[in-house]
Formats: structure tokens, C-alpha cells, sequence
């Protein structure tokens, strides 16, 4: 059985590392002179923070050691300053624990001794002889002499030579010293009568010596950035999408010779191993952050007065190391939940004939290229009410995760179980995943996070509206089902899907992206996000596949996206985040047909004058079409970019920023409005003019100084086509 | 003062400090991207990547009357962040020196007389920067 530790400490190394290091520069600044006032905080602080993280991966003889450190450093935080004298029993505590996280036993009790001695020493500073002077130079030259072992033993075989007196307190006064286990370090424990040496006073050069003389820590792992796995994984993926579109290129199996089908199978397997493998590097099992789990909920529990035990299931199950990293935050908040208002108190749970401890269980099982993260508890579940209004209203994940809603069944200062789900929920969704709810009034709660095993590799369905191609993570999507008619259940696009009605929405409208109209026979793909089902509608369904998943980057992060993919036929497909479909529930349905688009066409007028725009706006109402008005071009861009609507635009030359004919060359440029109809309108009016309009890509050009309604509606409808 | 790539943008002449640029490149296919800012045209794989695709005019606020020819894209690179945007051309690439006069876009380090015609010099990680800051 592997060490679950191991991985851990990996993570914590460079932490720890980095914090000595800092511990280390202000101890030698002092010992260098410095008064020390100013770095008292940061040390303490950094030895603080290390004794915590060793406590949390089990290394109690290193949380020990910096426990005593602390404890010193206390006592100087107190006084104000910082005898330079306390620095080498400091320094050699910080070499020690270096050497611990690098694989080398600690000698925990001499270490423990040495503080001792420096806390005495510190709180009676005139009882002994002077702290930090050194030792003479006998004993000096006999300790950098030989190794650390010897050194002790040969004070400690001379009674007579010590020159500080037997320390006190012993190590056991020494809080949280007392659960050490000893480990072996070549030193019998010191026997009675035998005078425990004082290690001190150790120069650092004896320190690193003794380390150094100590066989070379073994190699258990090797560090690599993860940016260089990404890179590997991304290449892999590029590799098997080139083996994909050479298969595709050969044509049908049955027609190669059987050689080539032979290598080209035993090619595809190969890869797919590599990938495998490379998608197992940035993997780690949940082991290696449930470590302080269990210490969390016990405390919770303590905290509210509960009695409940907690198990891990599962902890050896893999996940991304991104994600793994996110988890706890949200694993946290779920269990802190679940002991505050899942479990009840115990003369309550008697009552219902259960245990009166309550029990949690955390959960994590593979599905596939998902990972199920649950968190379960046997606690008093959703009241029946909540559970019936979550039947009718869709599902409970999206009940108790709308804001504020809460289960706590009386006013508390503690928030109810909702609160704080809508971060969890959200945290799913953007890592490509989902949350689920399962509870039984009465017998307890299921809190399911769906997570994508890697964050790289993603299994979507692929599918087509208008020219582009899009992908949904296959974990959301149901059922795929073709659409005979289109009905509409309250004005609303619907569709009824094994006798029940959906809400249905194109997913142009729900991307805001240009399309023409649906297919007669449209797709439906039945997906479930946030907990309720709806029915997005494409032209096409393309199929399944894993797909290597491409970040967008910073300038497209608002966009609403997963990431991107490069498909086997070398087209981009784009992967919506599931909760932007799910939005179209309320405010982008669109009937299933049809050819034309319901309503008048909308007509964007972008003009900086008032009241020209309300002219135009006012004649273009009238004749029955719909008007939204921007102000510049830039506005205009921004509208047209949003609603994918806008049926034609009418532009004032001049405007402020952006103008008429900069927004008719944006509208050219971009590939999915370059045909929308433009009309410039200008007081400028000169043959000059009119040329640049056309050139710049509009479509019709109308002076104001002979502005006609008639002649503007004419142009409107010829362009429109109404 | 270093090394530019001088460049036309809508028949107007700039450069960029060739420190951002990673190469030219043709157009392309472009792969539109519904919801992102209007700057952004879409994006389109270039060396195994995904990159977006900026309209410089449109950034620049060019309005210049000017029939827009082929298009190329410039490859910039920012803090490891890849985009590319339209241009017309690639003028030259040279050494350039002398003051940058203070430009009134937020988007150019500044400008500069060159064999008689002004020169702007294109603040690349300005316009990422902004443009990541509107897009997010």
C-alpha cells in the first residue's frame, strides 16, 4: 500500500521550503546584528504555519519540533526582542526540519533539549551563564569535528564538562511533546543518571555537516511544472487527432491491407495508452487532500455540540490536480453543512429511532471520464415540503442553491443548508461539471459533485447551427431526440419529450450567435443543467467524441465558455459552459420555427443626435418595425454583437468614436454579421462621401438633406426583404 | 530605441516593438465566437493552439476610407497570452529611434515622424490588457 502522505508532502515541500528559507535570512540578519523587531512576526508566523501543514500529513515529530520553536518565539514576541543568542538553537532546528522534508530522520528529543535550554535561558536570562556565547573553543572544535552523534555522546560520557547547567524544563514541559514517538536516530535514549547534553551551543557549519554526512534522500518522485505536463498532454492530443484524420484519410477499414489496419490499430492503441498515461500524471487521488478532513468535521461537530463520525470512501480515486486543489473549499463547506444542519442532536435522532451519533460519509467514485464526489449524510434530510416544491418547481440541487434559501428550521445564528450551495453549485459548473441533491425527508442528504476526471480531456456530444459546430460535456445531455413540430405551451417554444413538455430554445439565441433559421426537423439535445431538463435545439446532431480541451484565454473568459476543441476534421468547435445554456430557460426561448424570425424585424439606428434618433425611430415604429437605438458605433457593435436579432442597421456617418463608416467595416470584417444589411445616413451627403460609404461596405447611402420617409421605409423593406 | 515591425492598418502606417511579435501569418479560418467583445473577430488554430483573432482597426478607431486589403494577422504574444491581429501589411522591419511624441489613444506607447508620414507606435500588452479587463 503507497503512502497517501507522499503526494501531499510533495505539494508541501516547496511551502515549507520557501518559509524556512525566509525563517533562515532573518535569523542570520540578526545574528548579524539586526535587532530582529521587525521579523519577530514573520518568523513566527512561518514556523506557525509549518507546524500546521506537518501536523496535517502526519510528520508529527517535525510539528513537534516547530512547535517548540513557536513556542520560543512566543516568549520573544513577548519580551520584544530577540537575544542573538537564540539564533543558533533557531537555525538548527530550521536545518533539521529541512532535512526533514527532504527524506532525513530528525532528532526530535536533542532538538527538543537544545530549545528547552533556549526557552530557560530566554525567560531567566541571568541564571545561567550567557546565552549564545559561545562555547569555548575546545568544545567548539570537538563538535564541528565529529558528527552529531559522537558529539553528544562524548559531552554526554563527561559529566564534568558541560558548562550549562542540566536544562529544565524537560522535553515533556514542552506542550505537545509528550506524544512524540522517538524515531531512530543511532542515539540511545538518554538513561537515568547520564546527564542529557546540552547540544548546544551547535554552529550551524555542524548542523549542515551532520546533514550531509546522512545517506542522500531517496528519490521518490520527480517535480515537474505543470505547465510542461499541459504541453505534453496537448502535443499527445494533437498526435491523436493526426492518427485520427490519417484513419479517416485511408478510408474504410475493410479496404487496407491488412498489415496497415494491423499497425494502424496497434498505433491507436499505443496512443491511447500515452495519453492515458499522461493524463494520469496530472492526476491524484482524493487521498491526497482528505488528510485533515476528518480533524475538520470532528471540530465542526465539537463546535455545535454533535456526536458524528466520519468516514472516507473511495480515497484512492484520481482527479485532476486542479481540481483536487479547488476541492477542498467546497468539500469544506459541504461537510461543515451537513454536521451543522443535516445532523440533528442526539436526543432528536433517538426520537427517530436512529443511532444517536450521526454518521457522514465522503464519498468518491470513478464514472467513466467523470468523478462522483458525494457527501452523504444519515441526518434529518429536506423537510417533505421542501421536497415536493422541488419536485414541482425541477430539482433540489437548484432549490437550495437559489440564494439564501435555507433549511435551518428555526432562526440560528448558524446559516441553513442552502446558504453557500449556490457557491458549491457554481463551483461545479465551472470546472465543466454539475451538482446534485438527493434527500429523504427524515433519513438524510446526498450531496453529489459531478467532476470531470481530467480537466483536459473532455467527452462531448458534437453538434451543428448554422455554419458552426458546438460541443456540450456529455455528462449534461440525456437523450437526443428529432423534432417533428414545434409547439409552444404559454406562448413558449416546448417540446414533450416521453409525454412531458420542456422548454426548448435554439441554441443560436441562447449563445446570442448568427444563424439562420432552423432546420424543418431540427435536434433536440435533452440536457439537464442546474437540476432542470430543457431541450436545446440544433440543426444537426455530428456525434460523440473526446475531445482534447483548449483554453480560450483571458481575452474570451467572460465569453462563456469551457474551451474550445479542434476536431478531427480540422474544424473549431466551441464548448459552451453548461449553465449558459440553462439560462435560456427564461430569457433567450425562441420558437422551434419559423422560416422568418416572430415579430417584426429589429432594426438597430445608431445616430449621435437625439433627436434624429427619435425621428427614425418614431418612422420606423410606425411602419412596424422594431427599433433599438446606440448612440456610436461602438454601442452599435456592442448590440449587435449581443442580439442576434438585429435584422439591419441604419448608421449616422459622423459620431463620436466609432463612425459610420468604421462600424460598417467592423460589421464586414466579422464573418458572422458581414451580410447584415447597412445604411448610412449623413448630412455630408457629397459624392465623395457616398463613395467612401460604399466602399466601406454599406449597402444603401441616404443624405439627411433630402432625408424622405418614404424613400428610407423603401430602402428599409428592399433590404429587408419584407 | 529598438526594434519595430512597421506595419499598415487600414492604410495607416504603425509599429510594434518586434519584442511582441511572434510571426505573420495568413488569415486563416475564423471561427466566431458569439457572446465575446466586438474587438474580437473569433478565433482560429494556429500551431496546435486556439487564438483569438483581434480587429485592429476597429481598436485603433480607424476610420480611414480606405478599401481594406487582404488581410494578414499578426501574431503578438503577451505574458503568454497569443492573439492575433488584422492587419494590411508588413511594411519593414527595422531599427527605430528618435522621441515618441505622447498619442492621445490609450492604445499606442505613442507616435513618430518617419520618412514624412506619422508613425504610431501600438501598445500590444495595453490592448490585451484592456481587452481581457472589458472581456471578463
Amino acid at each position: 500500500m503507497t503512502d497517501p502522505d507522499i503526494e501531499l508532502r510533495e505539494a508541501f515541500h516547496e511551502d515549507v521550503t520557501h518559509r524556512l528559507d525566509e525563517m533562515e535570512a532573518a535569523l542570520l540578519a540578526i545574528e548579524a546584528g539586526d535587532p530582529g523587531t521587525g521579523m519577530i512576526d514573520s518568523l513566527f508566523r512561518n514556523v506557525h504555519t509549518i507546524k500546521g501543514t506537518a501536523g496535517m500529513v502526519n510528520m508529527t515529530d517535525m510539528a513537534t519540533v516547530a512547535h517548540a520553536v513557536e513556542d520560543i518565539l512566543a516568549v520573544v514576541r513577548e519580551e520584544g526582542k530577540f537575544p542573538p543568542g537564540l539564533v543558533d538553537p533557531l537555525l538548527h532546528a530550521t536545518g533539521a526540519l529541512r532535512a526533514r522534508i527532504n527524506g532525513a530522520e530528525m532528532p526530535v528529543d536533542p532538538l527538543l533539549d537544545e530549545l528547552a535550554v533556549g526557552l530557560t535561558a530566554l525567560r531567566q536570562p541571568r541564571s545561567v551563564s550567557p546565552v549564545g556565547e559561545p562555547a569555548g573553543p575546545a568544545a567548539r572544535t570537538g563538535a564541528t569535528g565529529v558528527t552529531g552523534v559522537a558529539e553528544t555522546g562524548t559531552v554526554a560520557g563527561n559529566p564534568d564538562s558541560p558548562q550549562i547547567p542540566r536544562s529544565q524544563p524537560s522535553p515533556e514541559q514542552l506542550p505537545g511533546s509528550g506524544a512524540v514517538e522517538i524515531p531512530a536516530w543511532g542515539l540511545p535514549a538518554p538513561g537515568p543518571g547520564l546527564p542529557i547534553a546540552p547540544v548546544r551551543p551547535l554552529p550551524p557549519s555542524a548542523v549542515s555537516s551532520g546533514t550531509g554526512s546522512s545517506p542522500v534522500p531517496e528519490q521518490r518522485s520527480v517535480r515537474v511544472d505543470p505547465v510542461k505536463l499541459d504541453h505534453l498532454l496537448d502535443l499527445i492530443g494533437e498526435v491523436v487527432q493526426d492518427g485520427r484524420r490519417i484513419t479517416h484519410a485511408l478510408g474504410p477499414e475493410a479496404d487496407l491491407p491488412e498489415e496497415l489496419s494491423a499497425t494502424l490499430g496497434s498505433g491507436a492503441r499505443t496512443l491511447e495508452q500515452l495519453r492515458e498515461s499522461a493524463i494520469r500524471m496530472r492526476t491524484l487521488p482524493l487521498a491526497a487532500i482528505a488528510g485533515p478532513l476528518p480533524r475538520a468535521v470532528r471540530d465542526f461537530a465539537r463546535a455545535v455540540g454533535k456526536d458524528v463520525t466520519f468516514t472516507v470512501a473511495g480515497a484512492d480515486t484520481e482527479l485532476d490536480r486542479l481540481i483536487l486543489e479547488s476541492l477542498a473549499e467546497p468539500l469544506t463547506h459541504l461537510l461543515r453543512n451537513a454536521v451543522a444542519h443535516g445532523i440533528e442532536p442526539a436526543a432528536d435522532r433517538e426520537r427517530a429511532g436512529k443511532t444517536p451519533s450521526g454518521h457522514i460519509e465522503l464519498r468518491a467514485v470513478s464514472r467513466g471520464s467523470l468523478v462522483e464526489i458525494v457527501v452523504a449524510d444519515d441526518g434529518r434530510g429536506v423537510s417533505a415540503e421542501v421536497a415536493d416544491r422541488a419536485l414541482r418547481e425541477g430539482s433540489l440541487a437548484d432549490l437550495l442553491a437559489s440564494a439564501g434559501y435555507s433549511t435551518a428550521g428555526q432562526v440560528s445564528h448558524l446559516s441553513g443548508r442552502g446558504v453557500g450551495l449556490d457557491a458549491v453549485k457554481s463551483y461545479a459548473h465551472s470546472m465543466g461539471g454539475a451538482l446534485e441533491i438527493r434527500s429523504q425527508p427524515g433519513r438524510g442528504m446526498e450531496v453529489i459533485l459531478l467532476l470531470p476526471l481530467a480537466l483536459a480531456m473532455m467527452n462531448v456530444l458534437l453538434f451543428e447551427r448554422g455554419e458552426a459546430v458546438f460541443g456540450v460535456p456529455l455528462a449534461v445531455v440525456d437523450e437526443v431526440v428529432e423534432v417533428p413540430r414545434p409547439t409552444t405551451v404559454g406562448g413558449r417554444p416546448s417540446l414533450t419529450v416521453r409525454g412531458r413538455p420542456l422548454p426548448a430554445a435554439d441554441v443560436a439565441l441562447l449563445l446570442g450567435a448568427h444563424a439562420p433559421p432552423l432546420r424543418t426537423r431540427p435536434h433536440a439535445l435533452i440536457v439537464a443543467v442546474l437540476g432542470r431538463r430543457m431541450a436545446v435545439l440544433c440543426d444537426a446532431l455530428v456525434g460523440e467524441e473526446e475531445v482534447l480541451v483548449k483554453p480560450l484565454g483571458p481575452l474570451l473568459a467572460g465569453a462563456g465558455y469551457l474551451g474550445a476543441a479542434v476536431l478531427g476534421d480540422g474544424r473549431i468547435a466551441l464548448l459552451p459552459e453548461p449553465a449558459v445554456l440553462a439560462r435560456g430557460r427564461y430569457d433567450a426561448v425562441a420558437p422551434v420555427e419559423p422560416v422568418h424570425p416572430p415579430g417584426p424585424p429589429k432594426i438597430l439606428v445608431a445616430e449621435d443626435s437625439y433627436t434624429v434618433r427619435q425621428l427614425q425611430r418614431s418612422i420606423l415604429e410606425t411602419a412596424g418595425y422594431q427599433v433599438v437605438t446606440a448612440r456610436d458605433g461602438r454601442e452599435a457593435l456592442r448590440i449587435i454583437s449581443q442580439d442576434a436579432g438585429i435584422a439591419m442597421v441604419i448608421s449616422d456617418l459622423e459620431m463620436p468614436g466609432l463612425d459610420g463608416l468604421g462600424l460598417t467595416r467592423a460589421i464586414r470584417g466579422d464573418p458572422a454579421r458581414a451580410a447584415l444589411p447597412v445604411v448610412i445616413v449623413t448630412s455630408l451627403g457629397s459624392e465623395e462621401d457616398q463613395r467612401k460609404g460604399i466602399e466601406a461596405g454599406a449597402d444603401a447611402y441616404m443624405a439627411k438633406h433630402n432625408f424622405d420617409q418614404q424613400a428610407l421605409l423603401a430602402t428599409v423593406e428592399r433590404l429587408i426583404g419584407r | 530605441m529598438g526594434t519595430y515591425v512597421r506595419l499598415k492598418v487600414a492604410a495607416e502606417a504603425y509599429a510594434v516593438p518586434v519584442g511582441h511579435v511572434l510571426a505573420i501569418v495568413g488569415p486563416g479560418d475564423l471561427t466566431p465566437v458569439p457572446g465575446s467583445l466586438p474587438e474580437i473577430l473569433g478565433v482560429r488554430k494556429l500551431r496546435g493552439q486556439i487564438v483569438p483573432v483581434i480587429n485592429l482597426p476597429l481598436v485603433l478607431g480607424l476610420t480611414a476610407a480606405a478599401p481594406q486589403p487582404q488581410r494578414q494577422l499578426l501574431l503578438a504574444e503577451v505574458d503568454g497570452v497569443k492573439a492575433g491581429f488584422t492587419i494590411d501589411e508588413v511594411s519593414s522591419v527595422g531599427d527605430l529611434d528618435g522621441p515618441l511624441e505622447g498619442a492621445e489613444s490609450d492604445f499606442l506607447l505613442g507616435v513618430m515622424v518617419r520618412d514624412g508620414e506619422l508613425l504610431g507606435v501600438i501598445d500590444v500588452p495595453g490592448i490585451l490588457r484592456s481587452l481581457a479587463r472589458a472581456g471578463s
